[in-house]
């Protein structure tokens, strides 16, 4: 299914498919010519044009190093739309709205963690609930609280004693997208989530105890906290059952104001609504209560990271010194202020398997990171390594603020098992000194490393094209899968 | 039964590859068949199925606006109670279909950890390159499952 795409080279790293037949703008892919023969073997490229066709985009359809086919938008893509013409997309989103990376320091050394890795895993595999349809025996929501959940995001969290104020202020959007509307979320997303939160899911969702393998700059590397061989620990995952609910009630909800509105689909997954319209409105402010959601669900399991550590350790909170250097959102569609052809204006933005990398003075990074950009995190697979990239100017201008997510897969599902058949995955990494555990056996053979592109190739991209600076890898000791 | 494209050993379905999420290839002679195969076909990437027993009904009716969303919004509504109940239906009866409603029962029972094999989770059953398709007298549906 090699895709007959028109592909222009620009330079090193970028690539143009050009405006033709009903495409509004062009698409710009970030990749090396390597990369690229990837790229082509699969149908992102078709979707990145595919999104150009949507009314009141701003800018090109973009697509960061990491793309890969995904159902609508392509994994790693990023979209702007202005607020007048513009759509909105829960496809351009995705079903785990708010799945996002939170990265957390300590002051402890790798030679002090690595004996007690396997305690430390298993600590962790009990105190998070992961795996098929995990849900917390402990912790059943009823509405009222939900609600309040959807709308303080990781702020409720800390209201109920998981976790410091100073953790909300190293998070994207403090934790808390404003605008969400729990009204508008439907029973049944309530129902799946009502156990959820403070689980892990599963599929590539983890918790990893790492360390600082290398440093690129030591300058932002000393504001962020990081230090050579210093522990870090990794949480990936999302706004789960309930996510996907919102996500496939306003996709049926979508469908019918795509016909509505006139707008013409090239594949009915991309079904979209004006911002404008009040099923675009709608969408918005349920898709802010699920990302909420995940910010909760994020910061609830930092808590029990943190006991964790503490049970395993026997140390107390000051002297493990587990705090949170960043969370962010790739999985989010949000409006931003940026500047298109030369005048500020507001456009929503779609991040759809993307990070955000706002740069050092921009109003919404931190402030703990106004002179360095905001930390950007990008996970790889279990066997390799992460890692920490802050967001630049170069990303302001030219991707609205945009980066990659993570490796990306390189073998389907089925081909990762074939490779892993007759091995024990859990022992060649044992061997490689990284304890896994994980709910099934299924999940850590479709997840080998084998399965994705090396996410160093990734970040090459990313930062030789200038939309993120290499700060710190990561190299993972002990990992619990879903 | 004409169906011949299903192949000799006429397959109710089969599990597509896909980059980053996996695709079914669903088989029926009728409609209804296509539908219950599709439930057959879910559970399948969850759990192994054949562990399943058969001791519990769950009364199912969806309603979308055409035969394809139908489908997505069937598979999903099993997705749900798995979530909320953790209940994976083993064996699926469609009592009423029209292009606009499915009445159907599964039978299956809660998922147990112990018990269950964990295969792959789902997140959803997605609309990108839905497609049901009348041939050679037989149905056939493709649908794409974000993992």
């Amino acid at each position: 299914m090699a895709s007959q795409i028109k592909l222009r080279q620009v330079d090193e790293y970028r690539w143009e498919i050009p405006r033709e037949g009903k495409m509004r703008t062009r698409g710009l892919i970030f990749a090396s010519q390597k990369m690229l023969s990837k790229i082509r073997d699969d149908q992102s490229l078709q979707q990145v044009a595919n999104v150009a066709t949507l009314p009141g985009i701003e800018g090109a359809s973009l697509a960061m190093p990491d793309i890969h086919w995904g159902y609508g938008f392509p994994i790693g893509g990023v979209a702007a739309f202005n607020l007048e013409e513009g759509v909105v997309s829960p496809g351009g989103v995705g079903y785990d709205i708010n799945c996002g990376v939170r990265l957390l320091r300590t002051h402890l050394q790798r030679a002090e963690v690595a004996p007690r890795i396997e305690e430390l895993v298993n600590a962790l595999f009990s105190n998070i609930p992961s795996g098929l349809g995990s849900r917390r025996k402990d912790l059943k929501l009823t509405v009222p609280t939900l609600h309040e959940v959807m709308r303080l995001g990781a702020g409720w969290a800390v209201k109920k004693g998981f976790g410091t104020k100073e953790d909300l202020a190293h998070i994207e959007a403090q934790g808390q997208i404003p605008g969400a509307d729990p009204e508008l979320v439907s029973e049944h997303a309530m129902d799946r989530g009502k156990d959820q939160l403070g689980t892990l899911g599963s599929g590539n969702h983890f918790v990893e105890v790492g360390y600082v393998l290398e440093i690129y700059d030591d300058q932002v590397a000393g504001a962020l906290g990081l230090f050579k061989d210093q522990i870090t620990v990794i949480v990936h995952t999302g706004s789960r059952g309930l996510g996907h609910q919102v996500c496939d009630d306003y996709i049926k909800v979508m469908l019918k104001a795509a016909q509505k509105y006139g707008i013409e689909l090239p594949d009915r997954q991309l079904c979209c609504a004006p911002l404008s319209s009040p099923e675009g409105k709608q969408y918005l402010a349920a898709m802010a209560a699920a990302a909420n959601f995940a910010f909760a669900n994020r910061q609830m399991i930092t808590h029990w990271v943190r006991e964790s550590f503490e049970q395993v350790l026997q140390m107390g909170p000051k002297d493990l010194g587990l705090e949170l250097i960043y969370d962010v959102a790739h999985n989010i569609a949000k409006i931003e202020e940026h500047l298109v052809n030369g005048k500020k204006k507001k456009v929503c933005v779609h991040r759809k398997g993307a990070t955000r990398a706002f740069p050092p003075g921009h109003p919404e990074t931190p402030a703990a990171y106004q002179k360095t950009g905001q930390p950007v995190l990008i996970p790889g697979d279990m066997g390799r390594y992460s890692f920490v990239l802050v967001g630049t100017e170069q990303a302001l201008t030219e991707t609205f603020g945009s980066t990659c997510h993570g490796a990306g897969r390189e073998m389907s599902r089925h081909m990762a098992l074939k490779t892993a058949k007759g091995r024990n995955i859990v022992r060649e990494l044992a061997a490689q000194g990284i304890i896994v555990k994980g709910a099934g056996r299924a999940t850590i053979d479709e997840e080998i490393s084998e399965a994705y592109k090396d996410v160093e190739s990734v970040v090459e991209v990313a930062h030789g094209a200038g939309i993120s600076r290499k700060v710190a890898k990561l190299k993972p000791l002990g990992v619990i899968k879903g | 039964m004409t169906a011949a494209f299903r192949g000799p050993r006429k397959a109710k379905y089969r599990q597509l590859s896909h980059t980053a999420d996996l695709g079914l290839r669903i088989w029926g002679s009728t409609p209804e068949e296509l539908f219950e195969n599709a439930g057959e076909a879910l559970t399948a990437v969850l759990t192994d199925r054949r562990r399943l027993r058969l001791r519990h009904i769950e009364e199912i009716t969806v309603e979308a606006p055409d035969l394809e969303a139908l489908l997505v919004a069937w598979l999903n509504h099993l997705l749900y109670l798995y979530d909320v109940d953790a209940f994976l239906g083993r064996e699926f009866k469609v009592q009423g279909l029209s292009p606009q409603h499915l009445k159907a029962l599964a039978r299956g029972e809660t998922y147990d950890p112990q018990r269950h094999e964990s295969k792959t989770a789902v997140k959803a059953a997605t609309y990108h390159h839905l497609e049901i398709a009348n041939l050679n007298g037989g149905w056939q549906a493709t649908v794409i499952l974000d993992l």
